[in-house]
């Protein structure tokens, strides 16, 4: 029984690990630019599916460069045409601008790729096992790339000066800019690993699981709920929140409906805000 | 009137409010004053319900009003401007002033459906107090402007004026003169010096010295979250401590 | 003749609709983008009472009842948080929402939905009933836009723009800024389940898959485009995008490229939303000529 939970955790661990990297690339621009961007659940979904196209003429491992290249391409561009000119304007047209952004690009993917389940086609992984558990050489793959990813983040963040820019233009972005920091390279850098995180999550999460049009949407709630767990702008408090959602998903499935699973994550959303606006891991005070 | 006791406000490891305690009501008007940065904003704040308090109590007209909430203190009758205008700029002046009176009959939506004779009468009279607010900041000639497009001074007046509607007892002001020429500061201190007539309090924020002194019988100073003086305007110039609090400290070299 | 009959019904539904989503959203400053939550309990409500039996007409009002009870409920610790925050909550809770129908099969019938909702009135089902149907669209209609104007042109109404423009403001005017939120975020959601309900009993079938984001989404546009802060900007946005969207059908595509429609419509919904934001966020109708 014991190995029924344990394995669970195990997928949530993995599960966890994907939603991290969403989280982190949804916290970044939300700590320099102070806004949800609703379009992030679709660099994913874009992700996933171009290096779906892309893999009908290449090999699956260089079918995922020129996806998530363009991807990247998406990210900055959104910034440049849509979010830049709206910085001035408030939180809430960004945020309206972007739910409309988001509503555009998942239509498009429908248009191009159709409402049906895609997947990419790998044969049915046979477990690898050890100790009592079982795991997919493609969950392996999954984990693997995703402490990839979030390590090089970590000395991206702690050793280059880049890094630091970054951390101080999303401590404070006027300061910021007085200092010399140059915003604009800080702006792209931001979308850049924000989008990179985003496919590559998208095409990792495809692996395990189908693609599916709404699949921007649900991914993007769940890396939100996670944002709010770590304290939004907090990259290691959404790691840990990634993971965190990742678990309770799937352990979850023990205890409630399957078709409960994606209300998980809105629960947590819903509860945070209520009790914790500010995440489990920061400390604010102030005004009423 | 309004008591303040031993009020404390910390904002992580800074003391914004430290200890202050101080009574209102033996004077008409008096005055708040210190440099920038220390609490005199705050304190407002926590008075008037916008922060709260870390400890102490504060009291007005016998209630304890330490943890009521600010639409509560302000209908009972202690009203604020704030330290930068907030008019309304999307709304007229009237619709300013007619906003500002605090718990309108029409604001229940059961009085709106089941008694609007009552809605109508009451707004009858609103409009006749707003028109005559208007009258007394010298502004019914932009009555119907957006608020926006007033100039800083003549906002701070509808600030002023948005306070009297509201009918209050007492009043706080937090540096209503920033920013505006002499003739509106005139205009100002009138409409003050007439408020008191009717037995209205005023407490009041301000850097404008000459002014302090020429309205206020009582003033209180602060410096860095401390309350380090209480008297007349006239005995705070002199205080050593308020000289020091101003200037800086003496170097005293070895 | 028929069809324009339809056309109208859909429109006057989503005036409903729009009208209490401009409520909160375009007089208070309210970003409710679960408000299709309230749209799907009235309409599932009115169904299952209707179809227990109950008469129609006191089906409807049970919906609404339940639709502005829940968001009253929901208000409560909902309106706590800050805009877009407050947004981000109740999309998550109009998912959760939409789950709810989805999986309680026991009630709803889960993704089968419920078929032959009874039509108020003695009114037929099928297209006889059209014409006497609209025209109780028509009264409806009227009697929601007038009560909403009732509310927003009164001190009330006044209150919520203050409320919307500077909350602080407001608390040192003395406005009880958290009741006037929750009175008119259970309006709205009383209302949006009035339209629900309307929505339910001509269609006389509905589903989870009525209820989900894309038509938060359309009634978001609706307001946002339309003219939000105003009485008519909904109304004519309403009938704006249900037009474009019938039109469309009756474009001259072929069969194969049917499936495209509802994608291609999708894109200039989203393209509209962007377009309006970067160039005119007040929308068609301006709260105020500035």
């Amino acid at each position: 029984m014991a190995d029924y939970y344990a394995q669970l955790l195990l997928n949530g661990v993995v599960a966890g690990a994907i939603y991290a990297l969403f989280a982190v690339g949804l916290t970044m621009v939300y700590g320099v630019f102070r806004f949800i961007n609703f379009a992030h659940g679709e660099l994913i979904a874009w992700g996933a599916y171009l290096t779906l196209m892309f893999s009908q003429v290449l090999p699956f491992a260089l079918a995922v460069v020129p996806s998530m290249m363009l991807v990247i391409l998406l990210g900055i561009g959104q910034d440049r045409y849509i979010y830049k000119p709206l910085r001035q304007r408030g939180r809430i047209t960004l945020l309206i601008a972007s739910i409309g952004l988001s509503y555009l690009l998942r239509n498009a993917l429908r248009l191009i790729w159709g409402s049906d389940l895609q997947t990419y086609g790998f044969e049915a992984a046979r477990g690898l096992s050890f100790a009592n558990f079982i795991i997919t050489r493609t969950q392996l793959a999954m984990v693997a790339a995703a402490v990839v990813f979030l390590g090089v983040l970590y000395g991206l963040l702690k050793f280059t000066m880049m890094g630091k820019s970054l951390r101080a233009a999303a401590d404070n972005m006027d300061l910021a800019e007085i200092m010399g920091i140059n915003m604009r390279r800080i702006g792209l850098t931001v979308w850049t690993l924000s989008a990179l995180f985003a496919s590559a999550g998208g095409v990792l999460i495809g692996m395990d699981t189908n693609l599916e049009p709404m699949m921007g949407l649900t991914n993007l709630l769940k890396a939100f709920a996670a944002v709010l767990l770590g304290g939004a702008g907090n990259i290691w408090g959404a790691l840990v929140g990634g993971l965190f959602i990742g678990v309770v998903e799937n352990l979850g499935v023990a205890f409630f409906s399957p078709g409960y699973k994606d209300a998980i994550a809105f629960a947590v959303i819903i509860l945070i805000l209520l009790f914790r606006p500010t995440g489990l891991f920061s400390i604010i005070g102030g005004m009423r | 009137m309004l008591k303040v006791e031993k009020v404390i406000k910390r904002f992580g490891g800074l003391m914004a409010v430290s200890d202050v305690s101080l009574e209102l009501g033996a004077v008409p008007i008096t005055g708040l004053v210190g440099p920038n940065g220390s609490g005199k904003t705050t304190l407002f704040h926590m008075i008037t319900g916008f922060y709260r308090l870390d400890e102490g109590r504060v009291y007005f007209a016998g209630k304890e009003i330490t943890r009521v909430s600010p639409h509560v203190i302000s209908r009972m009758g202690m009203v604020r401007t704030f330290q930068h205008t907030r008019v309304l700029p999307f709304l007229s002046t009237r619709e300013n002033l007619l906003s500002a009176v605090p718990a309108q009959r029409g604001e229940r939506l059961t009085s709106l459906f089941f008694r609007p004779s009552e809605v109508r009468r009451e707004e009858r009279q609103n409009r006749a107090r707003a028109e005559e607010v208007l009258d007394l900041i010298k502004l019914a000639p932009l009555a119907d402007e957006l608020s926006g497009k007033l100039s800083y001074g003549q906002q701070k007046l509808l600030e002023l004026g948005r306070v009297l509607m509201a009918g209050p007892k007492m009043i706080l002001l937090d540096e209503p003169t920033a920013g505006i020429n002499p003739t509106l500061i005139r205009r100002l201190a009138e409409v003050l010096k007439a408020l008191t007539t009717k037995g209205i309090q005023v407490f009041l924020i301000e850097h404008n010295m000459p002014l302090v002194a020429e309205l206020c019988d009582r003033v209180f100073v602060m410096d860095s979250g401390n309350l380090i003086f209480s008297g007349t305007p006239a005995g705070a110039i002199k205080d050593l401590g308020v000289i020091e609090a101003y200037l800086g400290r003496a170097d005293h070299a070895a | 003749m028929d069809y324009f009959f339809h056309i109208l019904i859909i429109a006057l539904v989503y005036t409903v609709f729009a009208l209490s989503l401009n409520l909160e959203l375009g007089y208070t400053g309210l970003y409710n983008f679960g408000h299709v939550a309230f749209f799907g309990i009235g309409a599932y409500t009115s169904a299952l009472l209707s179809l227990a039996g109950f008469p129609v007409a006191l089906s409807m009002v049970g919906g609404m009842a339940l639709a502005g009870m829940t968001g009253a409920l929901l208000a409560l610790p909902a309106l706590r948080l800050s805009g877009d925050y407050f947004g981000i909550a109740t999309l998550a809770f109009g998912e959760m929402v939409r789950l709810f129908f989805l999986n309680e099969r026991w009630l709803t019938k889960g993704p089968m939905g419920l078929p032959g909702i009874p039509r108020p009135f003695g009114i037929q089902a099928g297209v006889s009933g059209l014409p006497l149907y609209l025209i109780l669209c028509i009264l409806l209609t009227l009697a929601v836009f007038l009560a909403a104007y009732r509310i927003t042109h009164s001190p009330f109404g006044r209150a919520l723009k203050v409320v919307r423009e500077d909350e602080f403001v407001a608390q040192a005017l003395g406005k009880n800024v958290f009741s006037l939120k929750v009175r008119i975020v259970a309006v709205g959601s009383l209302l949006a389940g009035l339209a629900g309900a309307l929505y339910g009993h001509y269609i006389t079938y509905i589903s989870p898959s009525d209820f989900t984001l894309n038509e938060t989404i359309l009634v978001l546009l609706c307001v946002v485009l339309g003219g939000r802060g105003t009485q008519w900007g909904p109304v004519l946005g309403s009938f704006l995008i249900v037009f474009f969207q019938e039109f469309l059908r009756f474009l001259p595509i072929p069969v194969d490229f049917g499936r495209v429609v509802a994608p291609i419509q999708g894109m200039v919904y989203g393209a509209v939303l962007i377009l309006l934001m970067l160039k005119r966020p007040e929308g068609i109708v301006p709260e105020y000529k500035v």
